[in-house]
């Protein structure tokens, strides 16, 4: 089972998250069967998530002294798979916690959608400072689809 | 190959941390402090950031990075085990477990450990080193 996560303001669950160095949760979207009474809203939810992955991410490279080290973390309910690009972009996405290591698929979408569809655009703009995040209808849909086709997806 | 074994206590504190084989990076005791305080925090909101609604998650259980993996047992009290070993080393839940045995009967059993506090035990020493060694250090 996966949750993806792709609607930038829609409340329900949350997924794959798309981060910039400054916080912002470029994209959220959702794909999922969970419900909807959520533990805290969902911009509550994203710096929750940020702050965990920063976190995360320094604490393996002061134990390991690798750059790049922080590949995921599970719990009983779920497995976070965290890829973060040469220039800071860190993409994450939920997953249960059976699921092996998403990150090539991670680094697939930024390779073939968000470069594609968010770099290439002339009109996107580079940094998100009002938080309103990658709302790209092509990004959007490319990632839904690929997602959607992950052998994982809802195995 | 198991590099290292922290004990957290239940506010936060490091109260135990020993390096078993070299790997990881050597770091200063308050370093260690410091990642542990950050681990404490980490695993709390993880628990908190569950994209399963209705059922309550547990905090962090396993972090994976590219040169290791690290293993984290709470107790029912709050006490978390941490151990960090090499990505490929089976059954470390195991281990934590007998950790926990260990820590039972050799700290909390001795009268004269004033609970939270740092441990400095021989015989915790001696037993915890005697279980890595006897799992593939």
């Amino acid at each position: 089972m996966i949750d993806e996560n792709i609607s930038s303001t829609s409340p329900p669950p949350s997924i794959s998250h798309l981060m910039s160095h400054h916080s912002t949760t470029s994209q959220l979207t959702n794909t999922s069967m969970l419900s909807d009474s959520r533990l805290v809203n969902i911009d509550e939810e994203a710096k929750l998530v940020y702050g965990v992955v920063f976190s995360l991410r320094n604490f393996v490279r002061k134990l390991s002294g690798s750059q790049d080290g922080f590949i995921s973390y599970r719990t009983s309910q779920y497995k976070l798979h965290y890829y973060e690009t040469p220039t800071g972009l860190k993409f994450i996405i939920n997953t249960d916690p059976n699921v092996e290591s998403l990150r090539p698929a991670l680094r697939q979408i930024y390779v073939n959608f968000y470069v594609e569809y968010v770099v290439k655009n002339p009109l996107s703009p580079v940094e998100h400072p009002g938080g309103d995040g990658v709302n790209n209808e092509y990004f959007r849909a490319a990632v839904d689809k690929f997602i959607k086709s992950l052998a994982v997806f809802d195995s | 190959m198991i590099f290292s074994v922290y004990i957290i206590n239940k506010a936060g504190g490091l109260i135990y941390q020993k390096d078993f084989n070299e790997g990881l990076a050597k770091l200063t005791s308050n370093e260690y402090l410091v990642l542990a305080g950050t681990f404490h925090s980490v695993h709390a909101i993880t628990s908190k950031i569950s994209p399963v609604r209705n059922v309550t998650s547990t905090g962090l259980e396993v972090l994976e990075a590219d040169t290791f993996k690290l293993c984290c047992y709470q107790t029912l009290t709050g006490t978390k085990f941490l151990i960090i070993a090499d990505p490929n080393h089976p059954n470390i839940d195991n281990v934590l477990h007998r950790a926990y045995d260990i820590y039972s009967d050799y700290v909390m059993k001795n009268p004269f450990y004033a609970p939270e506090m740092p441990i400095r035990s021989e015989l915790f020493d001696l037993n915890l080193a005697k279980l890595i060694k006897s799992v593939g250090g």
